[in-house]
């Protein structure tokens, strides 16, 4: 297991995450995405440290803080989520485009 | 040794079970196959069990004990790892029997249910945690795992979802048991602050090495937060209120979790974490009263329940009280015995009871009776489980109920006292609900006269516990073996082989079987014949007290006032942050801010709106031109900002 091992498995989730953020209809789906992205990026903190500094701690550090962080983000996300809903009455992006100019 | 090196499969096995039977097949029906891929599952960590137990009680086995490392953070690591001693493997042994008949039972019980699969796959998943938490040899993973058996316990008792009951019940275990959850975390805590690891093994050495490597104060203030968490779980004072309530879930489901997986969970992990409450005896005091109160407590609410379920929940909460007790007043093998055969004769009650329900359809002993014509094989089961519970001698209840009472009578005779008349009740709840059910009149001929016996896959796992409940006492007990295999430390090891019943009076033993005695014939006396009246005079002339008993000495409205007195609190402090802050430093500073900002307007309206007028009409057309560029899909962005960053990302790389 080398290091490329850790990052081709990020970025694959990374990819995935992103694509789901990006295609995904309902904005429960995107939230999934977005969750996926952060733990990419966590693994990515988490391999670095293993391989460039396996002495420290502080990429683990970080990844933890991220997890504490995107569990924060998701509450607001969920709470927004509900709060569209009440409001609009659906969850899918096409038919929220309040912004539209 | 592979029986050992493969023992994390009793946990995974199961764990694997109940995901192939959620995810794999799309047959939900009852004939279905897929429950016998959980039951084969429990099976074969059944005899697995069985073999380590062998070992331990023939084979001399000595504890095992392995770990992987986990994962480190600086110098500090986390292993994963097994932990498997004498306790373990009787622990072992109850809950996979247990599990294993409790979900051949179900194959008839739970017949024709819309959700036929998931209940197997959640029965498994719900084994499989307990199996993790007993087998574990961390701490952390014992919570972890203890967790797991939180939400399962959630997911089975609020199996019928649809209905308000058991969705109530299901909701009202989950935040019960999650308060203890928090003393056992902040216990966590603080043996890891003081001791820099959560180990049980490394844990138990360092108490045995002496008050400078576990100050007793560290293990007091551990050990009483442990306390907590085991009475969430448990079921002891004050946070037993959930598990009566529990009974809205599936019967069998109510013999899983009263006998093996659920409450046992919390006299385990005050076994499993003796040490600290050896080495500090204001813990040690405060399990053994916790227990004695819960013991006499729940004993008597037991009397005055109509539930079939209820009588045989509260009888629960009455025995892990009493388990409780033995652990805390130093009569560790006590406790675990009585864990041991109680799983057996409980589990073989909620099943017989289950076995009744099934037959006539209603869970209240008012509207039951004269049953044993009907159903001669759950009566006669049912029976041998209340003699077994109410500690008729050579059954075996008898054994472990003295083993308790005569290691409490060497810590305080008061105790004792309390202990005995908790015995007498249990005789005395138990015949009334034979009594009430089997025997007297018919009273409701609606619901009796189509009752008939349970099919055999329902009775075959009743008459195999009745004869444990029969003969597991005296197996056990007989040359000690129990508690040659299951003991703490070196000196309950010599205490037990000494012979027992020394530095006690003879007529110790007599107490108890008076106690039962007296109990059987107060039931037999108010409740074994056709007319009732005497019992309902009884009810009549005690009416402050029975409403006391059934209201459950108030600690449901306690907690419900907890919550609304949090929440008038909470209304309180909204209304002071309305009606003071609000008003004072938010509209005062308002109506300053407005008289500014009326003197600003003027000047605004005069000299710069024109200005902002001119930019203003510019920029209105540039961005109604610009708009129409967007489309109000967030996904949109999103995409121009992943492509903007990666472009970025390529100039940066090809620089």
């Amino acid at each position: 297991m080398t290091l490329s091992h850790y990052l081709a498995v990020s970025t694959a989730l990374f990819l995935i995450g992103l694509f789901g953020a990006l295609t995904r209809r309902n904005i429960l789906g995107i939230l999934m995405g977005i969750e996926l992205m952060f733990n990419a990026a966590n693994i990515n903190l988490a391999a670095f440290n293993r391989f460039l500094h396996p002495s420290g701690f502080v990429g683990s550090a970080v990844a933890v803080f991220i997890i504490a962080v995107a569990a924060a983000e998701i509450v607001v996300g969920l709470a927004l989520v509900v709060a569209i809903y009440r409001a609009q009455g659906t969850l899918y992006t096409e038919d929220i485009h309040l912004l539209k100019g | 040794m592979t029986l050992f090196e493969n023992v994390h499969w009793i946990a995974l096995l199961p764990l694997i079970a109940s995901f192939v039977i959620l995810f794999l097949g799309r047959d939900d029906s009852d004939k279905s196959l897929l429950p016998y891929v959980g039951i084969t599952a429990m099976g074969v960590c059944l005899i697995h069990s069985l073999l380590i137990l062998k070992g331990f009680l023939f084979g001399g086995f000595k504890p095992y004990y392995r770990t992987l490392p986990w994962f480190s953070f600086g110098d500090f690591e986390m292993s994963l790892g097994v932990l498997i001693d004498g306790t373990a493997s009787f622990m072992l042994v109850v809950v996979t029997l247990v599990s294993f008949l409790v979900q051949v039972y179900s194959l008839a019980y739970m017949h024709g249910d819309p959700r036929f699969k998931r209940y197997y796959a959640y029965l498994s998943f719900f084994s499989a945690s307990m199996l993790g938490l007993v087998i574990t040899s961390n701490l952390f993973v014992f919570f972890a795992c203890w967790e797991l058996v939180g939400v399962s316990s959630y997911l089975l008792i609020g199996f019928w979802f649809e209905k308000d009951g058991p969705a109530y019940a299901s909701k009202k275990a989950f935040i019960t048991t999650k308060l203890g959850d928090l003393g056992f975390y902040l216990g966590l805590m603080v043996l890891f602050a003081c001791a820099g690891t959560l180990d049980l093994n490394m844990l138990a050495a360092r108490a045995q090495m002496g008050p400078e490597y576990l100050p007793q104060q560290t293990a007091a203030l551990a050990g009483i937060l442990f306390l907590v968490g085991a009475a969430g779980k448990s079921a002891q004072v004050p946070l037993f209120i959930w598990l009566p309530d529990a009974m809205e879930g599936p019967t069998p489901v109510s013999a899983l979790i009263h006998a093996a997986t659920m409450v046992a969970a919390g006299v385990y992990l005050v076994a499993r974490t003796y040490f600290l409450y050896a080495a500090s005896p204001l813990a040690m005091d405060a399990v053994a009263w916790t227990g004695l109160a819960t013991a006499v407590l729940a004993a008597g609410m037991a009397v005055v329940a109509y539930d079939i379920k209820r009588v045989l929940a509260f009888s629960t909460v009455s025995q892990l009280g009493y388990m409780m007790l033995a652990l805390g007043a130093g009569g560790y093998t006590a406790g675990l015995f009585h864990l041991t055969t109680h799983a057996f004769f409980k589990a073989l009650l909620f099943l017989a009871a289950g076995s009744v329900i099934h037959a006539v359809h209603t869970n209240d002993m008012r509207q039951m009776g004269a049953l044993s014509k009907q159903m001669p094989s759950t009566f006669i089961t049912m029976t041998i489980a209340a003699l077994a519970i109410s500690g008729f001698p050579f059954f075996a209840g008898w054994y472990s109920k003295e083993a308790i009472l005569h290691a409490v009578w060497l810590r305080s005779p008061l105790m004792w006292t309390i202990g005995v008349l908790t015995a007498a009740l249990t005789s005395f709840y138990m015949f009334r609900l034979i009594f009430l059910t089997f025997l007297g009149s018919s009273r409701d001929a609606h619901c009796c006269e189509h009752a008939h016996e349970s099919p055999a896959v329902m009775t075959g796992p009743l008459w195999l516990l009745a004869v444990l409940s029969v003969s597991s006492g005296w197996l056990l007990e007989h040359n000690g073996l129990f508690a040659s295999v299951v003991h703490f430390g070196a000196e309950a090891a010599a205490h037990h082989s000494e012979g027992g019943l020394h530095a006690a009076p003879a007529w110790l033993p007599w107490a108890a079987l008076a106690a039962f005695v007296s109990g059987l014939a107060a039931a037999w006396r108010l409740y074994a014949r056709e007319d009732l009246s005497l019992a309902a005079g009884i009810k009549e002339r005690l009416t402050p007290l029975f409403a006391m008993l059934e209201n459950r000495y108030g600690f449901d409205r306690f907690f419900l006032m907890l919550v609304s007195a949090s929440d008038r609190l909470a209304s309180a402090l909204a209304w002071f942050d309305d009606q003071v802050l609000d008003a004072l430093f938010i509209d005062g500073w308002a109506v300053i801010t407005r008289a500014v900002s009326e003197l600003q307007g003027l000047f605004d309206d005069l000299f710069v709106d024109g200005a902002v007028d001119g930019v203003g009409i510019v920029t209105r057309n540039a961005g109604w031109g610009l708009s129409r560029l967007v489309r109000g899909q967030v996904q949109e962005y999103m995409l121009y900002a992943a492509l903007a960053v990666s472009l970025f990302a390529t100039f940066l790389m090809t620089r």
